[in-house]
């Protein structure tokens, strides 16, 4: 099964022991740094998200790079959805695009790969010290790093669930889930968990996802809430809905903000997926010089430590300490056996079928 | 002479230079031109929406190849052709029209009584409050104000907990096809009474007295006298409102819940979550269409409303 | 006059439920802003300033503010003069054309915002304008122009042709007659939509999304898009300053121009 990829870490121990040895603050320069280092800029704009995940990108890259380089770093909020035009058509301008780095989901930076917009992180001095995850699939060499993983896990009020968390997605078809439920506007996380609750197999996507859509119109008779991030977080905190399929940064977020909430993996499987940081071209030499040196200090372990603890995710280099609590938890794998039940497709067929799924998702709902 | 010199003010020597100036430009006051004059500054403001306009337009016959997410250096009419083969197309399109229709029915309904109380209110102090609270929704922004309408009507919110006193179970307000009429109501309110409030006050009081003093009841001086009168400001607020709701997306998007999406929600589909600008163009273009119909429709049946009543005079 | 105590009890009744769906959602978020938890709610959870004081160490939030009241004068400057001359141009003259035209006029209604703002994010990038405030300010005074066009030509019913004549006919020119004469009969439709311009604009989120970049991000883009996680009462208190500045602005207004002769029934 291609679905399940094995995480061999590369055997680059050298690597990291040299980490070890000499600090890590002075490896994320690279040795470039001690011959002609361009001009700096006065400020790198960084396209992020809000809340705890820019919270979390502060401590833990954001300021440290400020640190040692004097570069401010100006984090732009804009939706990575909203973000993706802007800079399509700046490039398409041939104009300075608006951000110099973008935080991206991977399949969305894998269209802008496809779209020749990305430049080429290949040569980033740290990248021989990340794990097979930092690699995007179905794209020639780095136009994006993946900087760490994380899991659409089945969230829920554990009120609302008296025995115990709920086994299968099945579980959400109860009567007394009508309306309680919510999942993502264009199903995203759901659908891969769905052909298997609809008794389909894996293999068969993208070919055929009748299993998967069956499903959801069983869903969509229970008339489940749709929305974004922060939708869910409100919703549980308002008591509007007993369960949504999310990312567990979401819920862990809702956590740490005092509302009653677990989650679990589901006996169908969910989704496992990656974020990265990738360059838009268009940048003057120095610009994107400094700029690689930014994602390159994204992929120390120290760094990676603080901002990983923000967000509750698995990271991409070895020898991370998961944050307090998520050791073993489902939306924390690190061991081959953890990744058994999380779904992961290809980023090719994602990127190549999503539209439709997104619109066959929206149909049914919309219906 | 001098006392004419001392007697003439420099305000109007300097308006004399703006009279001769004006003249030299443009003799006899631009003659048959003044409209057209008077209309330029608009219609080039407006231009960079149209040229805008132009390049969606060119996207719209573009299709994503979605190997490279790139478009098609060539035009296509494929992207129109699947937007008028899914049922989806009209399923959002009929839902927007309805709505827009149902929304500016009972906006104009309660913006008539507001306005017309905020005009003729002898209180200037009750004057400016009804004047400011129309301000009021404004201030908060979109979404903070639906999270505020998910604190009053929510399933645990205060009107819940106060039928919950009166022992009636908690009842789904919030994210249905009636919620979204209703916030956009709310949120058209505003309009409709800013754009009812100048026709009302330029109908003199002493003609609605009249009325009821020759023995016409209330409703039938306000159905005989005010509403004609005020007619070019019910349709100027009702064209307002109806081209605003029906292109809508934040309420569906924010009180629908997800699944009572209008065409704009669509096109914002297309344009940010699958890249494909070029169906989401098409999209676009049908919804100009749609509503620049129901415009011209509009004018056509009621007269162009507070527009045409010069053209009306003469 | 003697009105109907039927048709003021209707009409009232009316305005007051009108009143009390227009401002309840905002007085929730302003009650919620004293809350001394960390979700809104209300009633609040107890009373603290500290979501005020949070946001007074907010700089970005302070910039972002000066850059939405600098869009929204530009908006102001632009669309005030394009729409009361547009206004009267329409409701004075005989235009030919004047169906299609008016529905030209309406584009900016007719046009989903997320149409315009893509629109005039390609052809501002193409002019290689983007970068700055003041293309934001043309754009919401573009998407915004109806307003101001129909608010001026709606008070221009009022407008005496005859006061005109005899106006011109005891010797004014036409910019006298302009100012003297046909401008203040439309001043209460110029006050009104200058008023609903600034304020609008002022708020404009959508289509600034898609002009503003990181350097000059306006206020309610940056409350739009903070909003990614957790809705904090933080936002709460920020509407309530804004409110409370926009009180203030139309109080200035108010001891200016005094809207009250602008408003009231003649």
């Amino acid at each position: 099964m291609n679905f399940e990829r094995k995480l061999n870490r590369r055997s680059l121990l050298k690597a990291s022991a040299a980490v070890g040895a000499t600090g890590l603050a002075s490896v994320s320069m690279p040795s470039v740094l001690r011959a002609a280092e361009p001009d700096k800029p006065s400020e790198l704009i960084i396209r992020a998200w809000g809340g705890p995940w820019v919270e979390a990108l502060k401590n833990g890259v954001s300021d440290p790079f400020t640190e040692k380089t004097g570069i401010r770093i100006i984090h732009d909020l804009t939706e990575d959805n909203e973000i993706q035009p802007k800079v399509w058509a700046a490039v398409a301008q041939n104009r300075t695009p608006p951000i110099h780095i973008n935080w991206d989901t991977t399949t969305n930076a894998t269209k802008s790969a496809l779209r020749g917009v990305c430049e080429d992180l290949s040569d980033l001095s740290n990248l021989s010290g990340t794990t097979d995850l930092a690699k995007p699939v179905g794209v020639d060499g780095y136009p994006i790093v993946n900087t760490y993983g994380y899991v659409y896990v089945l969230a829920y009020r554990p009120e609302a669930f008296p025995d115990g968390p709920p086994k299968s997605y099945h579980d959400l078809l109860d009567p007394k889930f009508k309306g309680r439920i919510a999942f993502y506007n264009d199903g995203i996380g759901f659908h891969f968990p769905a052909q298997v609750a609809g008794g389909g197999a894996l293999e068969d996507i993208p070919g055929n996802m009748d299993a998967c859509w069956e499903f959801v119109e069983k869903i969509k008779a229970q008339n489940p809430l749709l929305g974004e991030d922060p939708d869910f977080v409100t919703w549980f905190q308002r008591g509007e809905i007993d369960a949504a399929c999310t990312i567990s940064t979401n819920a862990l977020g809702a956590k740490r903000s005092g509302v009653d909430i677990a989650w679990t993996v589901p006996e169908e499987g969910a989704k496992f997926d990656t974020d990265g940081l990738w360059i838009p071209k268009g940048h003057s030499e120095s610009d994107l010089y400094w700029a690689r040196e930014y994602i390159n200090s994204a992929l120390t372990q120290a760094n990676q430590q603080v901002w990983l603890d923000g967000l509750g995710l698995p990271g991409v280099v070895p020898g991370l300490t998961p944050p307090e609590g998520l050791a073993g938890d489902p939306s924390y794998p690190t061991k081959p056996e953890d990744f058994e039940r999380l779904i992961r497709i290809s980023g090719q067929i994602q990127v190549e079928n999503e539209s439709e799924w997104f619109s066959k998702f929206k149909q049914i709902m919309q219906g | 002479m001098r006392r004419y010199k001392t007697s003439y003010p420099i305000s109007w020597r300097f308006m004399d230079v703006l009279e001769a100036a004006f003249a030299l430009v443009l003799p006899r006051g631009g003659g048959r031109l003044t409209p057209y004059l008077l209309l330029t500054p608009a219609v080039l403001l407006v231009g960079t929406l149209a040229v805008g306009l132009l390049y969606i337009g060119d996207s719209s016959l573009r299709v994503l190849d979605r190997s490279t997410f790139l478009f098609s250096d060539y035009w296509t009419l494929e992207n129109y052709q699947r937007a008028f083969s899914e049922s989806f197309t009209a399923t959002i399109i009929w839902r927007s029209l309805v709505g827009a229709v149902i929304v500016t029915a009972v906006t104009l309904l309660l913006a008539f009584p507001y306005a017309y109380v905020m005009v003729r209110t002898s209180s200037a102090l009750l004057r400016k409050f009804l004047l400011v609270a129309l301000f009021l929704p404004f201030f908060i922004g979109q979404v903070v104000r639906a999270y505020g309408w998910l604190i009053i009507l929510g399933n645990q919110g205060i009107v819940n907990d106060a039928l919950a006193l009166v022992g009636v179970e908690p009842l789904r307000l919030l994210f249905n096809y009636p919620a979204v009429l209703f916030g956009l109501v709310q949120y058209m309110l505003p309009f409709g009474v800013l754009m009812l409030a100048p026709a009302l006050t330029a109908i003199p009081e002493d003609i609605e007295a009249a009325a009821t003093s020759l023995g016409a009841n209330w409703v039938r001086a306000l159905f005989h006298v005010v509403l004609p009168m005020a007619r070019p400001g019910l349709i100027g607020a009702g064209v307002v409102v109806l081209t605003l709701s029906l292109t809508d997306f934040a309420m569906p998007a924010i009180l629908g819940g997800g699944s009572q999406d209008f065409v704009a929600n669509a096109i914002y589909d297309q344009f940010f979550r699958t890249s494909d600008q070029g169906f989401g163009a098409s999209l676009t273009l049908i919804l100009i269409a749609v509503g620049s119909m129901t415009v011209g429709l509009i004018f056509a049946v009621f007269g162009a409303g507070t527009l045409a009543l010069g053209a009306n005079r003469k | 006059m003697n009105r109907s105590p039927t048709q003021t009890i209707v009409f009232w009744s009316v305005a007051i439920l009108c009143v009390v769906a227009l401002s309840a959602p905002t007085l929730v978020v302003l009650g919620a802003s004293f809350t001394a938890g960390n979700i809104i709610d209300f009633p609040p959870d107890g009373f603290s300033l500290k979501w005020y004081v949070a946001i007074l160490g907010e700089r970005d939030l302070q910039q972002a503010f000066l850059r939405s009241v600098i869009v929204a004068c530009i908006c102001v400057a632009v669309s005030v003069p394009a729409g009361t001359l547009a206004g009267i141009a329409l409701s004075k003259y005989q235009v030919k054309w004047a169906g299609a035209l008016q529905i030209y006029l309406l584009l900016p209604f007719t046009v989903p915002l997320i149409g315009s703002g893509i629109g005039l994010m390609l052809l501002f990038g193409e002019l290689r304008l983007l970068g700055s405030l003041w293309p934001i300010g043309i754009a919401t005074a573009v998407i915004n122009l109806p307003f101001m066009i129909w608010a001026v030509s709606s008070s221009a019913a009022s407008l005496d042709p005859d006061l005109e004549l005899a106006a011109q006919s005891c010797g004014a020119g036409p910019l006298q007659t302009f100012f003297n004469v046909t401008l203040p009969a439309v001043t209460p439709g110029v006050i009104t939509g200058a008023l609903l311009m600034f304020i609008l604009s002022l708020n404009e989120f959508l289509v600034s999304l898609l002009l503003v970049d990181a350097r000059i991000v306006t206020l309610p883009v940056q409350i739009y898009n903070s909003i990614r996680a957790i809705i904090t009462p933080d936002l709460a208190a920020v509407s309530v300053v804004f409110i409370a500045v926009a009180a203030l602005a139309i109080i200035i207004l108010d001891r200016i121009v005094g809207l009250e002769v602008f408003l009231k029934s003649k």
